[in-house]
């Protein structure tokens, strides 16, 4: 008792736990109490259910375990050693996918002399279109499988399985660029975010890379692109999106494009690998120090996107 | 003789400051007795100043929440113009010409049909737009009446005294853009009559006219799209030039011969253009394809001229959309063949 008071100020970061379904009922925040006293000592915590002693301390408690199979039996034999439900430990600190703070990045307005009003009015449709259909949270690098209507696929629909490469546009023309290799073949898609033609969106596997692009996987080895077609999906992760850092192995040279030229920025290649010390020379010269000082280029989003956020979430929500 | 300016600027502040100086600037310039007068006026008056300039911050802005809140009442004032003698409303006949609207351009955005097509789409914005003036056809052309429309409101304290006057009869605040629109006989609007983007429905066409982003003085490979010459080969100063402009046997060059000159920054009209959607709410027409112009510039909009469209303005409210009248309209306006994104997606059966 005399720890409460001094942790009632770590309220804030408790995390609670719940027990399988095979396990007694419990509601969790009875558990608040016990964990309290037993505050670090995780691990302690299950080590005390098979401990009668430590329950008697806290009579409160008791009634959340089912102290029976601890006890010995009618017969005054000792009764077999049942393990105690493990405990699943929830973080509640942290938000769930659901309620991850996240904004497409479509709904950001490009800095331009337009009139504000525009993409509001592009918003409205938007927000009507997100309630129709779901469009999930994903960013390039993730592994989507988009339903579209064809007229020409058997059974008017084609489904296409693949990893983002790009998302580009803004407002309602937004698109996003799906990549696989199907048959040896590399194949991309280029879908509109908000087509009326577009009937399902479905992230397999949520993911992030180290590069805002991924163009240059036209130029690396086939299998950094491809996607198995009947992926099952992976579960979304309850708190951060996880980093894929993956350094990819580029083909041969020369490339599309100069993709170690430093307006591209690419960290997902390790180029110490592909480029002579006459090509580094080369990117040396390319570069272009003073853009981290230039003050035009930068464009702060971080107010415009809190609002934009508070009113797609609060339309969405209707 | 730069030198001579500088010297009148010195003067003007000296005569301004005091009038017993003028004889003793005059002597000291040495600009001589030739009018020294003229030239100090001349200089006054090409140095405008800022309308804020001798004004406190706080006169400033107790003048612009002034010119607003005048604003706001004038507009508020003008919405029902019909119950002050309402001018006598007619109706359509063949050969009717109704009036247009001025447009703010936002910008563009792509709407879809139902049978999944991707429309571009440019968002005009009917913004504080007001009948101005009518002018009867013996005034002017003598077969058809004008209307002087005007629209976005703006500052006054930019607009000369003469132009002041006439917002100040009709009781409207000052415009941006003015644009005078022929109408037929029936189809005149008091001045004063707000103009709405309900004046048009989807599936209508129309025509829009605007001044064209301007591109400079351009060559011909720009200007025109013709070819130029090669890269190699032997040329010599000689990449981007129009050739030959005519022959020896014409022994003249033809008028309209297209060579370089300015570009851009003119009026054009793009005619039959679709409006495929009109938000009656926020005063949006969802036209087809671009329209001349850069965003944010004012476009005239009328009823298309084109002989194929002419007629089309029979079920179009006549003269014009009237916010008080009996017509209810929902907030969003489609055309029939339009994807609304509160459907369902489309499937293919």
């Amino acid at each position: 008792m005399t720890k409460v008071p001094n942790l009632s100020s770590q309220t804030t970061s408790l995390r609670s736990i719940k027990f399988d379904s095979s396990g007694p009922p419990c509601r969790e925040e009875h558990f608040t109490h016990v964990y309290l006293l037993l505050k670090k000592r995780l691990p302690f915590i299950v080590m005390a259910a098979s401990c009668r002693k430590v329950w008697e301390m806290r009579g409160a408690c008791r009634r959340f375990f089912s102290v029976s199979g601890f006890l010995n039996c009618k017969d005054g034999q000792p009764a077999k050693f049942k393990p105690p439900p493990k405990p699943v430990i929830i973080d509640e600190t942290k938000p769930l996918a659901a309620e991850r703070r996240f904004l497409s990045p479509e709904f950001i307005p490009p800095r331009e002399r337009t009139h504000p009003f525009k993409f509001y009015l592009e918003r409205r449709d938007m927000i009507q279109r997100r309630k129709v259909l779901n469009i999930p949270e994903f960013y390039v690098g993730s592994i989507l499988s988009v339903t579209t209507a064809d007229p020409y696929a058997s059974g008017k629909r084609s489904t296409f399985v693949g990893l983002c490469i790009q998302r580009s546009g803004k407002g309602l023309g937004a698109t996003f660029i799906l990549r696989n290799i199907i048959e040896g073949q590399g194949v991309e898609v280029c879908f509109e975010l908000y087509s009326p033609l577009v009937q399902e969106i479905k992230l397999l596997k949520l993911e992030k890379r180290l590069d805002d692009n991924l163009m240059y996987l036209r130029d690396a080895l086939p299998e950094y692109s491809t996607v198995d077609v009947n992926m099952m999906p992976v579960p979304i992760p309850a708190d951060e999106v996880p980093v894929n850092k993956m350094k990819v192995k580029m083909k041969p040279r020369p490339w599309s494009k100069h993709w170690e030229h430093p307006k591209f920025n690419i960290q997902g290649i390790n180029f110490d690998f592909f480029l002579t010390d006459e090509d580094k020379k080369k990117v040396e010269e390319w570069s272009m120090p003073w853009r981290e000082f230039d003050m035009m280029i930068e464009y702060d989003t971080s107010k415009i996107e809190k609002e934009i956020w508070e009113e797609v979430n609060a339309e969405l929500k209707k | 003789m730069p030198g001579v300016g500088l010297l009148c600027r010195l003067g003007s502040r000296l005569l301004t400051g005091g009038r017993h100086v003028p004889a003793l600037v005059a002597a000291e310039t040495g600009v001589g007795n030739r009018g020294l007068w003229r030239v100090i006026a001349r200089h006054i008056v090409d140095n405008a100043t800022w309308w804020d300039e001798h004004l406190s911050e706080e006169n400033c802005k107790f003048l612009k929440n002034l010119t607003t809140e005048e604003f706001k009442a004038q507009t508020a004032s003008k919405l029902c113009p019909l119950k002050d003698e309402p001018w006598p409303l007619h109706h359509w006949e063949p050969g009717s010409k109704r009036i247009g609207v001025v447009a703010l351009k936002l910008g563009m955005m792509p709407l879809w049909t139902k049978a999944g097509e991707r429309l571009p789409v440019t968002m005009l914005r009917v913004q504080d737009c007001h009948v101005l003036k009518y002018i009867p056809k013996e005034e002017c052309d003598g077969k058809n009446p004008f209307i002087i429309v005007g629209g976005k409101n703006v500052s006054p304290f930019h607009k000369s005294p003469s132009q002041l006057e006439l917002y100040r009869a009709i009781g409207i605040p000052p415009k941006q853009k003015m644009t005078t629109f022929k109408v037929s006989d029936n189809a005149i609007i008091k001045p004063g009559t707000p103009l709405y983007a309900a004046h048009f429905r989807p599936g209508q066409y129309v025509d829009i006219t605007a001044k064209t982003i301007g591109k400079g003085f351009q060559g011909v490979m720009k200007r025109w799209g013709f070819k130029g010459q090669p890269a190699t080969h032997g040329q010599t100063k000689t990449h981007r030039r129009p050739g030959a402009i005519s022959n020896t046997k014409v022994a003249r060059v033809f008028k309209g011969k297209k060579m370089p000159g300015q570009m851009g920054n003119r009026f054009r009209t793009v005619r039959g253009l679709k409006v495929w959607r009109v938000s009656v709410k926020h005063n949006i027409i969802y036209v087809n394809g671009t329209v001349p112009g850069h965003t944010n510039c004012l476009v005239k909009v009328t009823d298309s001229n084109l002989r194929a469209y002419r007629d089309y303005s029979k079920n179009l409210p006549f003269p014009t959309y009237f916010a008080d009248g009996e017509e209810e309209l929902a907030d969003e306006l489609y055309d029939e063949e339009v994807f609304q994104f509160t459907e369902p997606s489309i499937a293919y059966t």
